[in-house]
């Protein structure tokens, strides 16, 4: 088993000396390749600026942090750009599609910043939208869409360049019971296909579906930091440089 | 993926964004638009009154000469005191100068003018007589119509014959061919041998005919008017024509003929030399003024569009900071959405300025025809154009562009 996330230290504080605000105030953190975790905590204690750290959209202040075998911590904007290309699949509470753009298009979208060729970029996008069950809806836009399905497309989205981690933020937070139910069926679905997913949440029924949780409060963990499998302690420099970073892997 | 392919993505994008936001695009090209049309537009009317006033030199026998003539001329007979201390143009300064260069010039042609009473069975009138030697009639753009020109021994004899303008023609043979015609010039009786086409040239449509004087014309061999009319000893002339096709040689020969001349004129400064391409040089950069004033109310058209574009593009930025955080949580470099913005607003200059281009043409047909001037339309013009609508939209669209790619993500997509 390979380790997706582990930071140490991990640190993050908004603002000058005076007035300055510790977000993150030293996480320890893993999440295991297959894992599903719940990451949860009430707001303000610290789990958004967790969740954009880890899902490389902000740097840390201090720690470090290696996704998928490579540090990223100290990373450029280009290269966490690229690492949030080709490493990260996010979906969002409001689902972020873009309301110009085809659902095809959507999908799209994160292969084209990687490069793909036209072709190969539709027939995935296709297969994609096939996999989570709107593939009729491929030419629409999205605000002919309903909240579930859209949430489909972000998740189809998300998948697109087979992402090391799948990065949700509330994901039902803007659904009803019943749809958000049927996402959350499509993630179990995920992480039985053997994709890495952290979920991140403050309802604990929802996080309650996850394999682990992680609770974050006032900065730190204080619940489930490291899932407890012995082979999950070796230290992060004893992961070999030579791992290549790149799209699709 | 190559990187036509990425460019024909960012360019489907632009399109996309372009198609969605018409209103607001629409404004965009339209800075864009007028300064195109107005740079196009003024070029345009400049190289139009251009064009019609070199097609007035060539009618006027054609831009490859090199006239001489005497600072005072000679009237009637008498001569001012500079001509009296020297010898004035003469026949021999066209020989001295054919011979500097034989090779360049394709012609020679002298003129002698006289004034004299001139009378037919019909009219009896004070005319001007044109005495006329060497390629006279080609040089100056005369063409004969009816009988014939003069041949090389009438002008070297200096023969009573004469050919007539549509104009004198008309005066003093109203009724009946004036070909074998006899007509007092003087005490001279000449007979007319030919008459020239009428002649015509009008700036403008509605001008009057600026060459109506060349159809008044009496022309004579020079020799006669020399001869028997208001000749001297030193065989004085009143203008003398080369022709040099070869428009190089023709600096060079102009100071060579300045020496050789003023040399034969005791070193009297009595003539002045006139160069037909020089002069039309001189007048054309006159145009050159208005082409800069043109280009200078384009330049600020554009200007004044490119401040407008670079504000409706921050304005707009503000709605769209989200969709930039989303395509970079996506994994679009800052890099990435920088070519995007600047692609759009380049694709937008370049839908304006064709459309401008458009208007351009319009407008200049417009203007043209309301002064009725041919319009004349050079591909530097249309090249000058767009490459300035291009360059102002570029620069001004680095601002917004570059402004865009500096945004944070994670602010970006939490920006409501």
């Amino acid at each position: 088993m390979s380790t997706i996330i582990r930071t140490q230290g991990l640190t993050k504080v908004y603002g000058a000396n005076g007035t300055a605000v510790h977000a993150l105030r030293g996480i320890d953190f893993a999440v295991e390749k297959g894992e599903f975790v719940a990451l949860i905590g009430p707001s303000g204690s610290g789990k958004s600026t967790l969740m954009a750290i880890l899902g490389c959209l902000d740097a840390p202040t201090a720690g470090t942090y290696e996704l998928d075998g490579h540090a990223v911590h100290g990373l450029s904007g280009g290269e966490l750009a690229r690492i949030r290309n080709g490493k990260i699949g996010f979906v969002f509470q409001s689902y972020n599609l873009l309301p110009k753009a085809s659902i095809l298009r959507n999908v799209e979208l994160p292969m084209l910043y990687a490069g793909l060729g036209r072709r190969e970029r539709r027939e995935r996008a296709l297969a994609l939208l096939e996999k989570v069950g709107i593939a009729d809806k491929a030419d629409k836009l999205p605000a002919a869409l309903s909240g579930g399905q859209k949430q489909r497309v972000a998740v189809a989205r998300a998948l697109a360049n087979e992402p090391a981690l799948l990065l949700a933020d509330e994901p039902t937070g803007a659904l009803d019971s019943r749809t958000g139910a049927e996402v959350l069926d499509l993630f179990r679905e995920l992480h039985a296909q053997g994709h890495t997913l952290l979920l991140v949440t403050h309802d604990p029924s929802i996080a309650a579906q996850a394999e682990r949780r992680v609770e974050i409060r006032d900065g730190k963990v204080v619940m489930g930091g490291v899932a407890e499998d012995p082979t999950s302690s070796a230290q992060p420099g004893a992961h070999p440089a030579a791992h290549h970073i790149g799209v699709g892997r | 993926m190559t990187s036509s392919g990425a460019f024909r993505e960012r360019l489907l994008e632009a399109w996309m964004e372009i198609r969605e936001n018409l209103g607001r695009a629409s404004l965009q090209a339209l800075g864009v638009l007028l300064g195109v049309a107005s740079v196009l537009g003024g070029f345009s009317i400049s190289d139009s009154q251009r064009q019609r006033a070199e097609q007035l030199y060539v009618r006027l026998g054609g831009l490859d000469k090199l006239n001489v003539q005497p600072r005072a001329t000679v009237r009637d007979g008498q001569a001012t005191a500079l001509q009296q201390a020297n010898l004035g143009l003469r026949d021999e300064d066209a020989t001295d100068g054919d011979a500097l260069r034989p090779d360049a010039i394709q012609g020679v042609s002298s003129q002698k003018n006289a004034r004299s009473r001139v009378v037919s069975g019909f009219a009896d009138q004070d005319r001007p007589v044109t005495g006329i030697g060497g390629d006279f009639i080609p040089a100056n753009g005369y063409a004969v119509e009816a009988g014939r020109g003069f041949s090389a021994s009438e002008l070297e004899a200096g023969a009573p014959v004469a050919i007539l303008g549509t104009e004198a023609a008309a005066t003093f043979f109203p009724s009946g061919s004036p070909l074998g015609q006899v007509l007092r010039i003087g005490e001279v009786p000449v007979t007319v041998i030919g008459t020239f086409q009428e002649r015509v040239f009008r700036f403008r449509e509605d001008q009057r005919n600026i060459f109506r004087w060349r159809n008044r014309i009496i022309a004579v061999p020079a020799n006669l008017v020399q001869r028997r009319m208001n000749g001297d000893a030193y065989r004085r002339v009143d203008r003398i024509t080369f022709r040099i096709p070869d428009l190089k040689v023709m600096a060079a020969f102009s100071k060579q003929l300045q020496d050789v001349v003023t040399a034969n004129h005791r070193l009297q400064d009595d003539f002045r030399l006139d160069d037909v391409q020089a002069r039309i040089r001189r007048q054309n950069s006159q145009g050159d003024v208005y082409d800069l004033i043109f280009l200078l109310s384009g330049v600020l058209a554009l200007v004044g569009g490119g401040i407008v574009n670079v504000n409706i593009q921050m304005a707009s930025l503000k709605e769209r900071v989200r969709e930039v955080g989303v395509k970079m949580a996506l994994g679009a470099s800052g890099r990435e959405i920088f070519k995007g913005f600047m692609t759009e607003a380049l694709l937008l200059t370049a839908l304006g300025a064709l459309a401008g281009l458009v208007l351009g043409v319009g407008f200049s047909w417009t203007i043209t025809r309301s002064l009725g001037v041919p319009l004349a339309m050079t591909p530097a013009s249309f090249i000058w154009a767009y490459v300035m609508a291009s360059l102002s939209g570029f620069l001004f669209a680095l601002y917004p562009a570059w402004k865009a790619s500096r945004l944070s993500p994670m602010e970006a997509l939490r920006y409501e």
